[in-house]
């Protein structure tokens, strides 16, 4: 007897345990379906007949509202989190402001963790049916929900509620952005705008090494390709050992990071973007013959050393332990490589310093660095949400309180060194041009001895700036950005002289491409990977355009002519 | 009242099995509803039961028409056997090994130590292992060097990439297959060691005649288990250590399936592949479960 009941009391506790972690795993808060909003909309501005959009008493709705939304955060919020006490992911300063400005609460279905989770569990909702008043999508998630008939038109919502700074920042990309979410004629999502010229790329080099090894800047791709080589061979960080890699570069061999987009249009090769060719019609940057005299030359270099050897199992975490640790010095990449992982290798070796510079040529056309649209989210609102409009109100109050009249850009956007903390306002919409304006707000004023007039972000990056130069070598990375002579200096003379290469497809994904671009990805991939490496001779690369038509390319580009002719009329 | 003591006795034993009675039922036979997705053009936003449409054979025959999905098939065989057959023979010969053993203190302090690496993450393995296999700066091709090998770059060749799976992933797991193994030694009668001893039997054949036997039906349980995974070369490892430099012989159905279907979130592909597995799978294990029935008269039901 005392035996059974001492196997009945385990027999249940394992039951119990196994029940109670079964329920307390969820990872978000509440598990309701999507409930619209729970108060009457009989609040003064409730529908399209609003003319006049201000951030004014009038805007709030009052009784509040509430919003369902579903959640998404990633390291970068937790660590924000974490520099910010007291606030949480629900609640926080950017939540007390809708709040307090416009009277909408937030409640999230569920929070996912990273966008390949976000990504999985939206699908899993959207398949049981349950959609949330707002929810951001990319261009191809947004035209499913629109042929399942989920979302609403928001044309007439837009022009009647967004206001005039709102439609400026909006607009600032072009067309681009709202043509992608036109689908039919109707504008089924505001974009979630981001830069477009800040994708472009730059060469950055380690002047300290220059200096050390008495070399001169570069003034073409043959010098970079010169100087990534003394770097390789001459023992620049001086101990003795060929440890030193040339030119940084990781296994998917394109990317904002230690990629090789830079390089390619030194020689006027554009690899992932869709290029004229010469009559005038859309083809792959890929398959160009200008790709194939780039990918010679990098089979060269990495026969002669100037790769890491193992580049083809590194990621960007890897590979970025090769920076840190100070044993390269030339990587092209995008503007923000000085913040990671450069200040990294800075704070290991102060004597590092890198800066960035324009891309070379190989020849004697300037070198265009290839750009495509930076906008990739858009905003859709349900079909029966109560207060659509509320989605606008949102957009106004976000782009107003970092770059408007009443900004409070130190304290929403970046408040000390919460790097991130506009990521806990849902929508994040950025002006296309905001860093090039800061830079060039900045160098305006240090030319002008009015540095201390600066305001809104202008004022908090010189500040870091200035707190750099007064000896915090943790901000250097800010100084690499917006000095005077930082790397927006470069991507002023770009935009100055036109330079970017636009991607010229900034359509939705075709049916053909959202099949068959991952296969084709895997083929470019792999292919260019062992070309470089030595295991295919660089003839290969003429099979590869053949195989890449036949695997889809050539529909691929069918689809995409045929939209380029019909943007085009 | 013989019935009432039997089940007082066998009831606690049934509430024990009951909640990972009720797992399985929750996530492995009710998904099984929901398989008519591969014969759909699934999209997430149209709902579960919503306006479908069925297509068929269709995301099969797309599956068999993705360029080198014979050489990805092969790799997955090829690493699955392998792993299967490293699988059986390693920790059987461990056990063996460990079972000679007198201090039980070591025997135990071992056996701990060769299960603890199973509870390791592949993602923290795999950052682990890059380091500890770079031709450049790795520990193993510097033990290498030492005898004169120059350095292998096990996880960027062709030729190296899939033994290196094996090898590491037989060392991640081997632990609780030895442990069963063991426990399977300790059944066997040491009358029988015994007897053979009398009979003027060497080790070896105590071991051939004796032991092997003796474990023949946990051995066999173990054979027939393992061969649902003839399609499983073990995705989680594969996808943190693979790279476009070893898809020749590294991908996998798994990793091929997993780049479309985050890309474009295609469940009805991704079903049909797991569909397809698991028919693959079940074949297998009946085929074996039947020979093993024939030849070695074994059976559970």
């Amino acid at each position: 007897m005392r035996k059974g009941t001492r196997a009945a009391f385990i027999a249940f506790v394992c039951a119990a345990t196994l029940t109670i972690s079964a329920c307390g795993g969820e990872n978000g808060t509440g598990k309701g379906n999507a409930g619209s909003s729970s108060a009457p909309s009989a609040s003064p501005s409730g529908s399209a007949s609003n003319a006049q959009p201000s951030a004014g008493a009038a805007d709030k709705y009052d009784p509040p509202i509430e919003i369902s939304l579903v959640g998404v955060t990633d390291d970068t919020l937790e660590g924000v989190l974490a520099k910010l006490s007291g606030e949480t992911f629900e609640n926080n300063r950017w939540s007390k402001l809708y709040k307090d400005q416009l009277g909408i609460t937030f409640k999230y279905d569920w929070i996912a963790k990273g966008p390949d989770q976000f990504k999985q569990k939206m699908n899993v909702s959207l398949a049981s049916g349950d959609v949330p008043d707002f929810i951001q999508v990319d261009a191809t998630e947004l035209k499913q929900l629109q042929e399942a008939d989920l979302i609403m038109d928001l044309r007439d919502l837009y022009e009647s509620n967004a206001a005039p700074l709102t439609k400026e920042v909006l607009t600032q990309d072009g067309q681009a952005p709202f043509d992608a979410a036109t689908i039919d004629g109707k504008l089924m999502g505001i974009p979630n705008i981001r830069s477009s010229i800040d994708m472009a790329q730059f060469v950055w080099i380690r002047t300290d090494w220059l200096q050390k090894l008495n070399l001169p800047e570069p003034k073409t791709l043959q010098d970079v390709v010169a100087i990534s080589e003394a770097f390789a061979t001459q023992d620049p960080d001086g101990n003795n050992k060929a440890d030193t890699v040339g030119l940084l570069l990781q296994k998917d061999l394109f990317g904002g990071f230690a990629g090789l987009e830079g390089f390619f249009n030194g020689f006027h090769a554009y690899p992932t973007i869709w290029v004229e060719d010469e009559s005038g019609n859309l083809a792959h940057g890929s398959t160009r013959p200008e790709t194939k005299a780039a990918l010679a030359e990098l089979q060269r270099m990495f026969k002669n050393g100037l790769l890491d050897q193992e580049f083809g199992v590194k990621d960007w975490g890897k590979t970025a332990e090769t920076a840190s640790a100070g044993k390269v010095g030339v990587s092209f990449g995008q503007q923000w490589l000085s913040a990671w992982p450069f200040q990294s290798n800075h704070d290991n070796d102060p004597n590092a310093v890198w800066k960035g510079y324009p891309l070379l040529s190989a020849d004697d056309k300037p070198a265009r660095p290839e750009i495509s649209l930076g906008t990739y989210q858009y905003w859709a609102v349900r079909k029966d949400a109560k207060n659509p409009e509320a989605l606008l109100k949102m957009f106004n109050a976000y782009i107003k309180k970092n770059w408007g009249e009443t900004a409070e850009f130190g304290t929403y956007y970046l408040p000390g060194d919460a790097e991130g903390t506009w990521k806990l306002s849902p929508v994040t919409p950025e002006p296309p041009n905001k860093n090039l304006d800061a830079y060039l707000a900045i160098a305006e004023a240090a030319a002008n001895g009015k540095l201390a007039e600066l305001t809104g972000e202008a004022k908090v990056i010189q500040d870091k700036i200035a707190e750099y130069k007064n000896g915090n070598e943790k901000l250097w990375s800010w100084a690499a950005g917006y000095d005077v002579d930082g790397v927006y200096g470069v991507m002023k003379q770009y935009k100055e002289s036109d330079r970017f290469m636009m991607n010229k497809f900034v359509g939705a994904p075709t049916e053909t491409m959202a099949e068959k671009s991952a296969t084709l990805g895997k083929l470019t991939n792999e292919t260019f990977t062992r070309i470089i490496l030595g295991e295919l001779p660089i003839d290969a690369f003429d099979t590869f355009v053949q195989d890449w038509n036949k695997l889809g390319g050539e529909q691929i580009t069918k689809e995409a002519n045929e939209w380029y002719r019909a943007s085009k009329s | 009242m013989i019935k009432s003591r039997a089940l007082s006795r066998n009831l606690p034993l049934h509430l024990m099995i009951l909640p990972g009675l009720l797992l399985v039922l929750i996530f492995s036979y009710v998904p099984i509803l929901g398989t008519y997705i591969a014969f759909q053009k699934f999209i997430p936003a149209k709902g579960f039961f919503g306006d479908q449409a069925w297509i068929g054979w269709d995301n099969f025959r797309y599956v068999l028409d993705l360029p080198g999905i014979f050489q990805v098939l092969w790799n997955t065989v090829f690493i699955a056997v392998m792993k299967m057959v490293a699988g059986i023979v390693v920790p059987l010969t461990v056990a063996l090994l460990l079972n000679e053993l007198r201090k039980q203190a070591i025997k135990r302090s071992v056996q701990t130590l060769i299960y603890l690496p199973h509870f390791l993450s592949w993602i923290i393995l795999g950052g682990v292992l890059v380091d500890l296999l770079s031709p450049s700066s790795g520990l193993v091709n510097q033990a290498l060097g030492a005898f004169g090998i120059k350095p292998i770059f096990f996880l960027g060749s062709n030729d190296w990439f899939p033994y290196t799976m094996v090898i590491s992933d037989v060392w991640k797991e081997f632990g609780f297959a030895t442990i069963v193994y063991l426990a399977a030694l300790t059944g066997i009668d040491p009358q029988q060691y015994e007897a053979a001893i009398i009979d003027g039997a060497s080790r070896w054949k105590q071991t051939w005649h004796v032991t092997l036997p003796g474990m023949r039906m946990i051995i066999v349980l173990m054979v027939v288990l393992s061969l649902g995974n003839v399609l499983n070369a073990g995705f989680d490892q594969i996808v943190n250590l693979y790279s476009a430099q070893v898809y020749a012989s590294g991908d996998i159905i798994d990793t091929l399936v997993y780049r479309l279907g985050l890309q474009q979130a295609q469940y009805g592909v991704a079903t049909a592949v797991g569909l397809f597995k698991s028919v693959v799978s079940f074949l297998f294990i009946s085929v074996a479960y039947y020979a093993a029935y024939k030849l070695a008269d074994y059976r559970i039901f």
